[in-house]
Order: C-alpha cells, then structure tokens, then sequence
C-alpha cells in the first residue's frame, strides 16, 4: 500500500480539520511535493515556479480559472504531460521522496503508482469485471484477481449496483456509475495517490454527489488530489486547498477552511469572492 | 495501507519487459519502413533495366520515333514511344470527355442538391463503379458496347477500337472525380452560400457561381487524379482497344493546316504504353532481352508520368485544405 | 422592371427554369454510370444464365415457388402494412408498365436483344422490389433471424470450400505435425493461464508453441507414418472448431447444449467425409465444409433458441430449399423447357477446355482462392503493423515527425502508382532477382500485398485514428506500457474498422490482373496448383484470356459465367466487409 516517506524535510506543518470526519489529528506525511516547477507549452509557461507539499491520505483540492495551470499540475504529478510534445517541464515533482521527473524513473512505473481519473468518464468498452481487472491485468498480478475487483468495486461504491452483471460492458453504465466504474479502475492496483481531473464536472448534481461521499471515504486510505472548477466542491470536500491563477502561479495554499474564511491574498479573496475568473 | 519507509521503486523496468516493447516498436517500424523499400525497389528495378535499354536505344530516338515494334517477324526492331503517346492520350482525353463533366455534376448534386437520404445511397453505389474489376469493363467495352455503337452509330468501327474502350475507362474514372471534387464542395463553409442567398441568388446560382469557384483547386486535383488514374490504366485497352500500334494519318485541311481525322484514331485499333506491355510479356520474360528491357523503360515513363501528377494534385488539393 | 413602384406587382419571380434544368441534370449525371453499369449486369447476367432462353412458363415457375415465398417470408417480417401494400403496387404496377413500355418501344422504334419483357420486368421492377424487401424484412426480427442463419450456411460452406482448397497447396503432414506439437500445447497452456490466473504460463505459451512448430519442421521428414488426411482434418480443424462451438454454448447453457452443438456437426461432418470417401469426392473438403457450416450454424440456432424470438425465421433456408426442389419438380412434371446456364455446377469444378460447353473455371478459381489467402495475411500483418507505427508509435513533431510525414507522403503516392507497374516491380524483383519464378503463386502473392498495401494502411490508420483519446489517456495513467495499451485498448476498438478495410482492398487484389500478367501468369492452366511454386492462372487471367477467343461461345457464355462468378464473389466480400462495419458501429 501507500509508502509515506520519512524524509523529515517533507514534513509539513500539522494539517487542521475543517467540516470533514476527524481524520488528519495525527501528523501525516507527505506523499507528493512540488519544487520550483515550471512547466512550458512551447513558448507558453503554463505552471509559474510552484512549490507545494501535498499531505497524504488527505484531500486536496487545486482551485482556479480555466486556464491556471491547475490540470496541468495535476498530470505533472503522474507524468501524463509526457503525451503532449510540446510540453516541457523543469523542476522537482517529488514522490515518496523520489524526483519523478529523474533520468532513471520510468513514467509506466510512475504511473502504476498512480491512479488517475478524467474528467469524462472513459472506461473500456469492454467488460464491468475486465474494466476493474485492467490495472491488474498489465502488471501480470499473481493473486486472485475476482477478490480483487469485488474489493475495489465495493471500494468505489458501486458492487451493488453491478455484482449481478459484471460480464455486462461497462459503457452500458449511467455517466455517474461510469465514473465510479473508472475510480474502481484506478484504485484496482492499489495505488498511492488518486488524482482526479474534474471528475464531477460531466456528471449531474446527484451523481457527483455520490462521488463526493467517494472521495471523502477513499481519503481514508489514499491520498487524493482533485483538481476542480467547483469552489463549493473544494469546500465540502478538501482538507487543503491551492488556489492557482492565471500564468499558472501558485497563489496560496493552505488549509481549505483558512482559504474559504481568510485567505491572506486579496486577489484569491476577489477569486472566491467571485470578483475575477 | 503501511507507513512502510522505503521509497517507491520507479526505475525503469530492465530486462524482459523492455525487451518486449522494443521487440515490439521494432517490428511495427520495420513494417512502415518495408512502404519506403517498396517505392525505393519500384525506382531500383524500373531505373536498372531501362538503363540498360537506353544504352541500346538512345533516349532521343526512345522519344521520337514513330514506330514500335519490339518482336517484329521480319527483323528491324523500333522502338518509338510516339505512337504509344498517341494511344494513351487518346484514351485519356476522350475519358476524361465522359469522367469529368459526369464526376463535376455528380459531386454538386450531391454536394448541393441531394438530400442527405439519397447522398447515403448514392456515395456507396458510385464506388462500385470504382471497384468492378477492369478485366470485366473491358469484356463490357469489346463484347457488349463495341457491337451496339457499330450496330447504332458508327458501322464502320473496327472490333478493336479506342472508343469503347475510353468510354469504360471513363465511367471507370467517374468516382475519382466525383468523390474528392465533393470532399472540396462540402468544405466551402456555409456562410458563403449563405452569403449568396442573402443576395438573392438562386441555388443554381449559388452552385454554379460560389460554390464551384470556391472549390476550384480541390476539383482540379481530382481532375488530375482521375486523369492520371487513366493514363495507367491496363486492362480496359488491352481487351476492348487491341494492340496496334500506329500512327494516325494526317490530312491537309482548309489553308493547309494539318488536322487528323477524329474517326480515324477512335473507331480504329491502337496501343497505349500499358497495352505495349502487356504485348511484350507474351515473349521472353528471363530478363536480357532489349523488349524486355523496353518494359521498364516505359513503365518508369509512366511511373514519372503518374507520379508527378499525383504530386501536383497533392499540392493543389493542400491549397484548397489550407483556404479553409 | 423599371416601374414606379417596384413593389407594386409583389416582388415578381425569379426564374427557376435553368435552375431546376440543371438539378435534373446533375442528378441525371449522377445515375449515369450506374444505369450504364446496371444495364451491361443485366446483359452478362442473361448471358451467364442463358435468361434469353428462358421460356416465361419457367421463369414464372420460379417466381411462383421461389420469389413470391420469400417476399411473402420478407413481408411477414417487416409486419408494416403500408410497405405490404406499397411492395404490391410496385410488383403489380411495374408488370404492367414494363409490359406496355416495352412493348411500345419493341413496336415503335428498335428491337431490344436478347431481352423480352418478361426479363426487363425481372430486373428492373422484380429485383429491385426483392432487394428493397430483403432490407425491410431483415430489420424484423424474424427476417434478420432468417438471414443470420442463411448467411452463415453460406459463408461456412464458402470457408470451408477456400480452406479445403488452401490445403491442396499447403503440408498436411507438416500441418499435423505442427498442430500437435506446437498449437495445441500452446493454446492449452495459455487457456491452463488464463483459468488459473496464472500469467508464467501464458507467458510461457508463445515459446513453447514456437519450439514445437520448430521441431515440427525438422521431424516432418524423419516421422515415417503418418494417418491419412482425413484423420488430420478431422483431428486438427474439425474437432477444435466444435470443441470451440461446445465451448461457448456450454458457458450459457450448460454442458449438455454445449455437447449437442459441438457434437452433432462433427458426426455429420465424419460421417459426410468418410462417404465422401467412399464415392471418390474430395473427402477433406467435404469435412471442412460441413463442420465449418455445421458448427457455426448450431451455435447460432441455439442462440436464437436461447432468446426465443423470431423461431420461424429459421425456417427461412429450408422455404427457399423447398421452392427450389418445388419449381425444378413443376418444370419437370410439366415439360417446361428450361434454360442451359453457362454458370452451372460443372462450370465450377472443370478445368478450362477448348470447347465452350466443358470450359471450367476450377483451376482459375483455386489460383485466386490461395494467392487471396497469401495476399489476405501478408497486407493484413503489414497494413497493421505500419498503422499501429505511424499512429501509436510516431510523435507528430520532431525529427520522427518529419519521418511520419514523409512515410505517409510515401503512402499516398505508392497508392496512385498503376498496378502495372507493380507487375514490374514483380517481374523484376520477386520473379527474376529474387528467383521465386515466373508466374509462380508466391510472385503473385507478393506482388498484390505490395499492390494494395497502401489501401490496407490508409484504411487501417482511419480505423485506429476513430479510437478515442480518452480511451488511450485511460489506459496510459494505469500504468500501461504503449505496446499494452495498443494491444488492449486500441487494436480491439479499431479491428472491425481494420477488418472491413483488409476485406475491401482484398477485393481489389481478387480483380487485379494487369499484375498478373507482367510476371507472367499462365494463361490457362488445366490442373489445379499443387505447391505455391508451380504455375497458376486466377479468375480475372482466365477471363482475360477467355475474351480473346473468337467463338461466340465463349464471348457470350464461357466468359460471362465467369465474370459473374468473380463479381459474386466480390459481392459476397464487400457484403461481408458491409455488414462488419455496420455491426461495429451498432456495438459502439
């Protein structure tokens, strides 16, 4: 499971609670951090100089307008930006005390430690079961891989609804039991760290809902990191909050509840306020 | 979950895995690199063996000389493109008569007029037209169409004749012309039909006066494209045209200006530079003979021919791609 | 126009004439090729058939017992009244406007050879009705039932025909061999993997069924006996297929259905092979064909079983069995004179001669049957492997980039090059340089995967370009290496798109002749190839070579038969390229 490292220089200040259940009393440690991160669409800076420390099995929450760099973060932290040709990136993004973006750190590893949902819904037009099973299915897991897909269905709150037709395509799923099916997906292989990329904004109000209450309990045992658009969302559901503006710099980042109350910046203030973006 | 303290392991993986993606991306890019042999090996073997022949014969007489007979039973070999170019220019204009103006309305009725109903019929059913085998147009031309023009129009054609044959092959062409002149009318934007209707402008001429214009290079190249399709045409002219080849007589017309009789090149038999081919395959086909070697002089001849025209084609159709 | 007020009359009118003269011109442009191509099928199919001879007691014979039941059949399928009665105006219509029409052009301007009215009603109002009626009715469920079923008993006797061809060239003995000890050790161990989960034994499956195909290939000579050929179709193709068809049937259910669709098809096709056997037919072939219909068959009927829905439909073969048995017993109870088709069963199994009445197609037809099958696998793996590279594996920019572009530049021009000119390349490379012989089936195969390659990649890289991103990001944030992702996610999606286009190109390669005859085909040939080495002709050769007999025998008999075998032929792949394309886009 979820290797935290003990690297003491990670260790951030003592996270608070805001709304949510009483997880986060004991210190946690870090599971990601970012360091003088600067990422470059072509001549484009997409991501200005961010440095951050994202604790573990904690939710948080990247907030910002359209165009802020907030996505484009999040796929820094599992490498996807690799995909886009013109991209380049400079600085640390460091996990489990490891720079990812190191000459010797396999990406496809990388990424076999992280889960990743989309912001629309994309399972495989294959079967419920297969779908769950894929993660395991590429890293040749040796166990016993229907235990495996019930657990992590159970996980994502969706085996009610499916144990009687997992051998039913997946795209035969509502959108938001699509979405559930694709977090069951991610957390299949057990991974350290989830990010989410918007992964309510294609649902209906009910749906993301329920994947809001996902969220909340899949804190208890990874590390969540969500990128949204939503800043009621981010609210309810996040225990640190890192408000991104636009150029892609990090503006302030903190604990969700001093965020929403009594952010330091003014311009994050005007942001939540709804005076800019 | 464990608060375990090692790091993750994100090394590269070594050994097998790798060896399977590399095993994999090599076999994929040895796949595109056998499309680059392929051209490379046309140019190799066409260039090698003409060669050959135009130390025999040099280009010079190859270009003008007005007589080809590579097997002759006498003696006094020739070898004289002129006649050939006479046949497949031949073909190719007067099936580009018939594939051009026919493919042109085609592609505005169905880019224009048809319903989107009759367009999902139609489309398919014109690409048969593509797809029937050129062996069987050819049968068509020399049993089936040959015997009704002669029984109809023209009583004093020849069996084999170049008519019937141009004709297939241009019904043959008429999707190439028609299909990618469509691609070009589709692509006007609709704020320029728009823009003639609101002038007050009927649909034909919106048709005939904006969207014809505006799609202009994309027509050309299919223009092109189908013409070039011609040119290398075998089949058709081997079975319905013959495989004489000769040259026209020129008359002196009014104020003595030389003029060859329409008649007496397309009710008669002839022979395009495909159909010289095909003859010669009927003799040795080992290699070292100089009508063997003749073969690939005019296949690089129609080879260069095609190519530079499908190039040129490219490069209109780019500029119809970029207006939009 | 220059009044006071201009306005006064309405706005006038514009006129339309021009306008609504060209759009039916347009259209008319539009039909032209198609009416013409229509009209020359009529004509080579009267020929094919010997229609003109036809007396209209026969064909009203065959109307009566064969069409009218299958419309009935299509109508009570579609269950819509309005089409019932718009189906019987057109029939009833068009009988009687082609006969006066006919009649009117007959009496007043030109005699029509070789077509009565009687025919032109056939195809210009009967076929078209039927075609229409078909495509109604197969959207019942009882019609597609129907038609499933008819498909797949034709499409299996059609595999097995081609694969029972296939080994008159191929080893059987090392075919045996190889399947022994190298196939089926290797489907099992991966089959044991994926039932236990276990993936050292599917990994160990690809070696292990290559060092038995290895061995295979050195003990083919040092094995002295071997059984007879009909014990190795039956041992390495009859009995995987029904253990396959079992297989499926018994996962939905039960043990029991599964045995009885397995099971019946293999006695029938043992028993079917060892009377065959007995009477001197091909005893393979028969095999084949019956466990390669059979089998796919019983799967299909125990499906629709399964669902319960449109049952009668599968009485559809044996109406149109019935009709047919029916119309010969009139036409011979009655004395009906019936035509002498050219097209007919000895037509198909007779080597070509020097008179029309016992000229066959067979040789020609086994020809093509192997050089497609050569031609299917070579452009399929090639087609594929270069899309995948120039679609998964190739950035868009860069120095690859520049790469990818001049590949595909590459690839459109090698599409626009005249297939003569690959005959050259052909002739000069494969056949003299390489030394595979001329006119061999290997120089022929070769030649045509190179001819439609480009075909086969284009098609392949726009099947492999409609996979959405989405699916890819997916697969990649798992974890997955680019080799998994294509292979898990991209190639499944885009298969049926791949499939359709392979088909399509192959129907190309299936009518290519000018190839053929620059690396010196044979013209004729009077037995059947035995190896991929010995001289061949193909269907498209022979009638090219048919086309220049004088007689008119053979211009208006031998050479139509054979044009319309070739474009059933070619009918039936697109049809099959149609309908995978059609059933994937439903799927998705």
């Amino acid at each position: 499971m979820s290797n935290s490292t003990t690297d003491d220089s990670l260790i951030t200040t003592e996270v608070q609670t805001d709304s949510n259940d009483g997880r986060a009393a004991p210190a946690a440690g870090t599971a990601v951090a970012a360091r003088d991160l600067d990422v470059f669409y072509g001549d484009e800076q997409a991501i200005d100089d961010v440095t951050m420390e994202i604790p573990e099995k904690r939710v948080t929450a990247l907030i910002g307008p359209s165009g802020c760099g907030k996505s484009t973060f999040l796929r820094c932290i599992n490498r996807m930006n690799d995909m886009i040709e013109i991209c380049r990136v400079e600085g640390d993004v460091e996990f489990g005390g490891k720079n990812v973006y190191d000459d010797d750190v396999d990406p496809v590893a990388l990424r076999r430690k992280i889960g990743m949902v989309f912001q629309k819904p994309n399972p495989f037009p294959k079967s419920i079961r297969d779908n769950v099973a894929y993660g395991l299915k590429i890293q040749d897991f040796d166990g016993d891989v229907d235990a495996r897909v019930e657990e992590s269905l159970k996980g994502a709150a969706l085996w009610d609804e499916v144990k009687d037709q997992l051998d039913s395509s997946g795209l035969e799923l509502s959108g938001g039991q699509q979405q559930r099916l694709c977090i069951a997906r991610a957390i299949a292989p057990d991974p350290e760290v989830i990010l989410m990329d918007e992964p309510t904004s294609a649902l209906d109000p009910v749906a993301a809902s329920k994947i809001e209450d996902l969220i909340d309990d899949l804190a208890e045992e990874y590390t969540v990191i969500i990128v949204t658009h939503n800043m009621q969302q981010a609210a309810r559901i996040s225990d640190r909050t890192a408000v991104f503006l636009t150029g892609g710099e990090l503006v302030e980042y903190d604990d969700t509840a001093k965020i929403f109350e009594d952010p330091e910046e003014q311009r994050v203030e005007d942001y939540i306020t709804g005076k800019f973006g | 979950m464990t608060d375990s303290t090692e790091s993750p392991d994100l090394t590269r993986r070594g050994g097998l895995t790798r060896l399977k993606e590399g095993t994999y991306g090599g076999l994929f890019a040895a796949c595109a690199a056998i499309t680059l042999l392929t051209t490379a090996a046309i140019f190799v073997t066409l260039l090698s063996d003409a060669v050959v022949f135009f130390r025999s014969i040099p280009i010079a007489e190859f270009l003008t000389g007005t007589n080809w007979s590579p097997n002759p039973a006498g003696g006094g070999q020739a070898f004289g493109i002129i006649p050939l170019l006479i046949g497949t220019l031949t073909v190719t204009i007067t099936a580009a008569f018939i594939s051009i103006p026919i493919g042109t309305l085609t592609a505005i009725y169905l880019s224009e007029y048809a319903t989107p109903n009759a367009r999902s019929i139609l489309k398919p059913l014109l690409e048969i037209l593509a797809g029937i085998p050129t062996v069987v147009y050819g049968y068509f031309a020399l049993v089936y169409v040959t015997p009704a023009l002669k029984a109809t129009l023209f009583p004093e054609m020849s069996t084999f004749n170049a008519l019937a044959a141009s004709i297939m092959v241009g019904i043959m062409t008429i999707p190439m012309v028609s299909s990618i002149s469509e691609d070009a009318m589709s692509a006007v934007p609709d704020e320029l039909r728009q823009a003639g209707y609101g002038l007050g402008a009927t649909k034909f001429e919106v048709s005939t006066g904006i969207v014809v214009p505006a799609s202009i290079s994309g027509i050309a190249s299919s223009y092109i494209l189908a013409v070039s399709r011609a040119i290398g045409e075998t089949m058709i002219v081997v079975v319905a045209m013959g495989a004489q080849a000769r040259m026209p007589e020129v008359q002196q017309a009014l104020f003595g200006i030389p003029f060859v009789n329409p008649a007496d090149v397309l009710l008669q038999s002839g022979m395009t530079i495909t159909v010289a081919m095909v003859q010669i395959t009927g003799g040795d086909l080992t290699g070292g003979t100089l009508p063997y070697n003749s073969m690939f002089a005019l296949g690089l001849a129609l080879f260069v021919v095609t190519l530079v025209m499908n190039v040129i084609s490219d490069i209109i159709a780019q500029r119809y791609r970029e207006e939009y | 126009m220059a009044t006071e007020n201009p306005n006064a009359d309405g706005f006038g009118e514009v006129s339309r004439v021009r306008g609504i003269l060209f759009e039916y011109l347009s259209f008319g442009a539009s039909v032209f090729g198609l009416v013409a191509l229509g009209v020359l099928l009529v004509y080579v199919a009267i020929d094919a058939f010997d229609l003109a001879n036809a007396s209209p007691e026969w064909l009203l014979t065959y109307f009566l017992t064969l069409v009218v039941p299958f419309l009935a059949f299509c109508l009570y399928s579609a269950n819509d009244r309005d089409v019932t009665r718009r189906a019987l105006v057109a029939l009833g219509g068009g009988l009687v406007a082609v006969a006066v029409l006919f009649s009117a052009i007959e009496a007043l301007l030109v005699p029509i050879p070789r077509l009565n009215w009687q025919l032109a009603y056939l195809f210009v109002v009967a076929a078209p009705v039927t075609a229409y009626l078909a495509y109604v009715g197969s959207r019942g469920r009882l019609g597609a039932v129907g038609f499933g079923l008819l498909g797949r008993l034709v499409g299996g006797v059609a595999v097995g025909l081609a694969v029972g061809t296939l080994f008159l060239v191929l080893d059987a003995l090392l075919w045996f061999l190889a399947y022994t000890i190298g196939v089926l050790p290797a489907v099992g161990l991966y089959a044991l993997g994926r039932v236990r989960s276990s993936p050292r034994a599917r990994t160990a499956a690809a070696p292990v069924g290559l060092v038995g195909l290895t061995a295979a290939v050195f003990l083919r000579d040092v094995v002295a006996t071997y059984p007879s050929d009909l014990i190795i179709y039956l041992w390495t193709i009859a009995i995987p297929v029904a253990a396959a068809g079992a297989f499926l049937v018994a996962g939905r259910r039960g043990r029991t259905a599964g045995a009885v669709v397995g099971g019946v098809p293999l006695a029938a096709a043992t028993a079917g092979g060892f009377l065959a056997a007995g009477a001197g037919l091909p005893a393979p072939t028969v095999l084949l064909a019956i466990v390669l219909t059979g089998v796919p068959t019983a799967v299909y009927v125990s499906r629709v079983v399964d669902g319960g829905e449109g049952l009668a439909g599968l009485g559809l073969p044996l109406l149109l069995a019935a009709g047919a048995i029916a119309g010969a017993l009139i036409v011979e109870a009655l004395g009906v004179p019936a035509p002498n088709p050219w097209l007919d069963a000895s037509f198909l199994t007779q080597a070509p001669s020097r008179t029309p009445e016992q000229a066959g197609l067979y040789p020609a037809i086994v020809g093509s049957v192997i050089i497609i099958a050569m031609v299917a696998v070579l452009s399929f793996a090639l087609g594929v492997g270069t899309s995948v590279f120039l679609e998964e594996y190739t950035p868009e920019s860069g120095a690859l980039g520049t790469l990818t572009r001049i590949l595909q530049v590459n690839i459109a021009n090698l599409a626009a090059v005249p297939s003569v000119v690959y005959g050259l390349l052909g002739l000069g490379l494969f056949a003299n340089l390489l030394g595979l012989g001329i006119g061999t089936a290997v120089t022929a195969a070769l030649t045509l995967s190179l001819l439609i390659l480009p075909i086969t990649i284009i098609s392949a890289q726009e099947a492999i370009r409609s996979v959405p991103d989405d699916l890819r990001r997916g697969s990649d944030a798992m974890g997955a290496t680019r080799w998994q992702t294509t292979k898990n996610v991209v190639l499944p999606e885009a298969m049926p798109g791949i499939l359709t286009g392979t088909i399509l190109a192959l129907g190309r390669a299936i009518g290519e002749t000018a190839p053929l005859i620059m690396i010196g085909a044979a013209t004729t040939v009077f037995r059947a190839p035995d190896s991929l080495f010995s001289r061949f002709s193909a269907m498209p050769m022979q009638i090219y070579t048919w086309a220049g007999f004088p007689q008119a025998d053979f211009r208006y008999g031998v050479v139509a038969a054979g044009v319309i075998t070739l474009l059933i032929i070619l009918v039936g792949m697109n049809g099959t390229a149609i309908l995978l394309r059609n059933r994937a886009e439903r799927g998705s």
